[in-house]
C-alpha cells in the first residue's frame, strides 16, 4: 500500500472508534519492508491537493515508524501561487514518500487496543476474527 | 460514451462485471461533470465497497472520475477481489495513478469522514440468510455468494452501509448506491429523507428480469 493510504486507515474495532489512540496505526519498523513504486509522475498540483488534505501529524508518525525523522513538525505551507525552487525540492520529497513509498509487507497495531493487522503483496487486511468483528 | 475496461479474471470466485455494473458505469459517466465541478481544486478520495472485477475503479481512474487529483482506495472482503482490481487496473494502463486496494468488511478501517465519493454495488439478492465469510479458499462459490446474497430483502448489507454513512463521507462526500426492486428503493429513499439525506434517482433500467437503479445520497 502506498504511504498516503496509512492517513485513511484506523483500527477497525468499533470500541476503538472512540479513541485517540487508534490513528494512525502504529508501523512496525523492522517489519515492513518498502518498496519505491516511480510509476507514478510527480505533479506538484497533485501534491499540493494532497498535502492540503493530510493530517500531518499522522504522516509525521508513520514516517517516523518506518525509521524517517526528517519530516518537520509542522505541515509545510506554500504561500505563493508561484512555486519557487525550494517549494518544489519539498514537494518532490513529498512526492517520493507519500506516492512512491509502497509498503509491501508489513504489520501495524492498534495503539488502543494493540490488536495486530498484516500488510501482505502491498494489501492491508483489516478483517477481524470473528470474536471481534 | 466512454470506453468499458476490459476484464479478465477467474469468474469462478470473482463477480463477473454484469448489468448492474454496467449500470454503474453509466451513472458514473452521466455525473462526471457535476462532480468534476464540486471537486475542482480539491483532492478526491474515492472508495468503492465491494470492488470485486474493480471495473467501476478502473472506469473511474480511465476517465478521471471525480477529477485528475483522486486517489482510489478499493475495499473487499475477498482477497480474489483485490488482486483481479490490481488486474484490471494494470490491463486497462492504470498503473500511472493513486491505487491502494485496502482488505476490509465494508468501511470498517477507514478513517472517519473521508471519504468523498463512495461507490457500492451491494450483494442485493434477496435470500434468507447473508451467508458467512469462507474460512478457507476451497470453495470458490463461497466467494461468489457472498458478493450475491444480501439477506431477507437484499438489504441487510446495504442497510448497513447506509446506516453508517454518515461516519464514513466527508462532509461534501457523495454516494452512489445500486439497488434492484425487491430492495424496495424507493422506501430507502423516504427512510434516508427522512434521516435529512439528499437521495436522489439518477437512473433506473430493466436487466432482464430485474429492474436494476442507483441512487445518490448527500448531505
Amino acid at each position: 500500500m502506498k504511504f498516503l493510504t496509512t492517513n485513511f486507515l484506523t483500527c477497525s474495532v468499533k470500541e476503538c472508534d472512540r479513541s485517540n489512540n487508534s490513528f494512525p496505526l502504529h508501523y512496525k519498523g523492522e517489519a515492513c519492508q518498502l518498496e519505491q513504486d516511480e510509476g507514478i509522475e510527480f505533479n506538484p498540483e497533485f501534491l499540493l491537493r494532497v498535502i492540503d488534505r493530510v493530517e500531518w501529524d499522522a504522516v509525521v508518525s508513520v514516517a517516523k515508524d518506518l525509521g524517517n525523522s526528517t519530516l518537520p513538525q509542522q505541515k509545510p505551507v506554500f504561500e505563493n501561487e508561484e512555486l519557487s525552487e525550494e517549494d518544489m525540492i519539498v514537494l518532490r520529497d513529498l512526492h517520493v514518500l507519500l506516492i512512491q513509498t509502497n509498503i509491501v509487507e508489513g504489520e501495524m497495531t492498534c495503539r488502543n487496543c494493540g490488536h495486530i493487522y498484516y500488510i501482505k503483496n502491498s494489501i492491508p487486511n483489516l478483517l477481524l476474527p470473528p470474536h471481534l468483528a | 460514451m466512454f470506453p468499458t475496461p476490459y476484464v479478465n479474471c477467474d469468474y469462478n470466485k470473482v463477480y463477473e462485471p454484469s448489468e448492474d455494473s454496467f449500470l454503474l458505469l453509466d451513472v458514473l459517466e452521466s455525473e462526471q461533470d457535476a462532480l468534476r465541478t464540486m471537486f475542482r481544486n480539491k483532492l478526491g478520495v474515492v472508495c468503492e465497497i465491494g470492488c470485486g472485477s474493480g471495473i467501476v475503479t478502473t472506469f473511474m481512474m480511465q476517465n478521471k472520475i471525480p477529477s485528475t487529483d483522486a486517489v482510489y482506495i478499493p475495499v473487499d472482503i475477498s482477497p480474489w477481489a483485490l488482486e483481479a482490481t490490481m488486474d484490471t487496473a494494470k490491463r486497462n494502463g492504470c498503473s500511472a495513478q493513486y491505487l491502494t486496494p485496502v482488505r476490509a468488511n465494508l468501511t470498517a478501517g477507514l478513517k472517519k469522514n473521508e471519504v468523498d465519493v463512495l461507490v457500492f454495488n451491494p450483494p442485493y439478492v434477496p435470500n434468507e440468510t447473508i451467508p458467512e465469510m469462507p474460512l478457507d479458499d476451497k470453495n470458490e462459490d463461497d466467494w461468489l455468494d457472498l458478493a450475491l446474497l444480501g439477506g431477507n430483502d437484499g438489504m441487510v448489507v446495504t442497510r448497513k452501509l447506509l446506516d453508517g454513512l454518515q461516519d464514513i463521507l466527508s462532509s461534501h462526500g457523495v454516494a452512489y448506491v445500486l439497488f434492484c426492486a425487491r430492495n424496495w428503493p424507493e422506501k430507502v429513499q423516504e427512510y434516508m429523507q427522512i434521516k435529512g439525506w439528499n437521495a436522489q434517482l439518477i437512473e433506473k433500467r430493466k436487466a432482464g428480469w430485474e429492474v436494476l437503479s442507483v441512487y445518490k445520497f448527500w448531505r
